[in-house]
């Protein structure tokens, strides 16, 4: 399963910079990022080549961070899946692209969903896949 | 160290009697009191008990200012041994004396204090509160040394230094501010150390500002098995006038140093017991610089039914605010130990807060920094949403005035080695 880690931030300039410098010092690299902001706070949600020490480093810069569990497909197959999904019953909570070619999903019930897609053909990528 | 334990009638009657040796002494000795009396036509000898008391004028903080530094000192010159001072964050400092007597009654207050919280001669008491013109950490220094114990005089900051005292020399009571206490507690944790396991404190003496029942309970479960609220101010001596037993229901107040009045800060009326209002405290034991109805600004609640513990000296509630920490926002009176109960009791915030007001217009604004907890749990805004939007009714369920509460990045707020800054007031007014 992939695993986003969702960063809660002031929305203020310098701190997006602040927490992807983070990254980078250790060495992590940014494969997708969303925003979703309210007011004067917001929440970053990441998909890094290395979540797990990632999770470890921001955690101890006093981040208010968490692991979510989200699932990946293709741009091209999109349509179909967002069918199939509400087809099966499973929300979509929130999605962003990815090396503009992949869609980042988190949707009610990964398992379901995986299964859902796979059923119909459809791919659910990993990180790397290549599109 | 039994010699506190007397009955509500030996009270009473030292009291009496210790009032009668005050007025006396104030009027032969203090040319302040002596004005005082004069003005107002008191005859010191019509002071017979403590109903009495009405009938002289109370005595402020702006009676120590315009008498700076040392107009309400009653003892000779030569008597005195010690000088305190509290800050003076507007103009002069408050300036106390002591006499010999003094020093050893409020040592003597403060073992009380410490006995009556569980603290016994076996105990390693570290005191954690600031040494020198604050009488915090030399108050709770004396006390530990009445009683046998062994001290830790650590004083204030240098968190890890603190850290490493309890942990190599196995401290088994802290002694500082609430707010401390939750910082020591959290910078145990980042150090990878579990208070509860790897520290062994057993009593906690939080005081020099109010703190709840939520924190108590916080303080508990993270850093000490049993935490106590201590009463005090330099004026009174410093800590030691007023300390929680083991039944954590009140604070008793040593009744046979300290005559306690609730009084209507308007009319300055004297309230009934179980009325919530102003304390006023006589010092009748005091020699330096005894105070006659010393306004202390603090809110309270007088309750003097017996309590359980056995000891018969009445007790206050925990301070519930201060009449100058009071903030009137839009009229309405919002004290921070209100907003401090509601985060406590709340998931996904810090205890850590700040409020701020400002002024749009000819509005008042009352703006709450909260943070968001290391541990919260969401990647999805709406709940971050909800977070803020709960609490932002909740705070006007209690405040009756809408509050914008803001939430913040965790340990984003600062953080206080001593008294925590957590109003900022930016009205022109």
């Amino acid at each position: 399963m992939i695993k986003q880690l969702s960063v809660f931030l002031e929305n203020r300039p310098g701190r997006l910079a602040n927490l992807l410098d983070i990254l980078e010092r250790n060495n992590i690299r940014v494969l997708a990022m969303g925003i979703a902001e309210a007011g004067n706070y917001g929440i970053v949600r990441l998909i890094l080549d290395k979540e797990g020490e990632a999770l470890e480093v921001l955690r101890s810069s006093n981040m208010a961070v968490n692991e979510t569990n989200v699932i990946i497909i293709g741009l091209n197959d999109l349509t179909s899946a967002v069918k199939i999904l509400g087809n099966a019953s499973i929300n979509i909570d929130y999605a962003y692209t990815m090396d503009c070619q992949k869609v980042v999903l988190k949707v009610s019930n990964e398992m379901e969903a995986m299964r859902a897609l796979s059923a119909a053909g459809i791919k659910v990528l990993s990180v790397r896949d290549e599109q | 160290m039994c010699t506190y334990k007397l009955s509500k009638s030996e009270i009473v009657e030292l009291q009496n009697k210790r009032l009668r040796w005050l007025v006396k002494y104030v009027y032969e000795r203090s040319p302040f009191y002596r004005r005082r009396f004069i003005e107002n036509r008191i005859d010191p000898d019509d002071i017979r008990t403590k109903e009495d008391l009405k009938k002289i004028p109370f005595t402020t903080k702006t009676d120590l200012r315009d008498n700076y530094p040392l107009g309400l000192v009653s003892a000779d010159p030569s008597q005195i041994v010690r000088f305190h001072a509290s800050s003076g964050t507007t103009g002069n400092p408050t300036v106390v004396a002591y006499t010999k007597q003094d020093v050893e009654n409020w040592a003597e207050l403060n073992a009380r204090c410490l006995e009556i919280a569980g603290v016994t001669s076996n105990d390693v008491v570290q005191v954690a509160y600031g040494y020198g013109l604050f009488t915090g950490g030399l108050g709770l220094h004396y006390g530990a040394e009445r009683l046998g114990a062994k001290v830790i005089p650590a004083s204030t900051g240098n968190t890890k230094r603190q850290l490493k005292l309890m942990k190599d020399l196995g401290t088994t009571v802290i002694c500082c501010t609430p707010s401390y206490g939750l910082f020591l507690a959290e910078s145990a944790r980042d150090e990878g150390l579990d208070p509860k396991r790897d520290l062994k404190i057993r009593v906690g003496v939080f005081g020099a500002e109010p703190w709840s029942e939520n924190t108590r309970r916080r303080l508990e479960e993270q850093f000490v098995e049993s935490a106590h609220d201590i009463y005090g101010m330099s004026e009174l001596n410093g800590p030691g006038v007023a300390m929680e037993c083991s039944m954590k229901d009140g604070l008793h107040v040593w009744e046979d140093h300290y005559i306690v009045e609730i009084i209507d800060p308007n009319t300055g009326e004297v309230l009934e017991p179980g009325e919530k209002g102003e304390m006023a405290v006589t010092t009748i034991k005091k020699e330096g610089m005894p105070l006659l109805r010393y306004r202390t600004r603090d809110i309270t609640i007088l309750e003097d039914q017996p309590c359980e513990c056995g000891l018969n000296h009445a007790r206050i509630k925990r301070i519930l605010g201060r009449t100058d920490d009071m903030l009137k926002i839009r009229g309405i009176c919002v004290f921070p130990s209100q907003v401090e109960e509601i985060l406590m009791k709340t998931e996904g915030v810090s205890p850590h807060y700040q409020l701020v007001v400002d002024r749009e217009g000819v509005m008042d604004r009352l703006m709450v920094r909260v943070e968001v907890s290391e541990d919260f749990k969401t990647d999805r805004l709406t709940d971050l949403v909800n977070l803020q939007q709960k609490l932002e009714e909740e705070l006007k369920d209690t405040l009756s005035i809408h509050a914008v509460v803001e939430l913040v990045e965790p340990k984003k707020l600062p953080r206080s080695e001593g008294k925590a800054q957590r109003i900022i007031d930016m009205r022109k007014i």
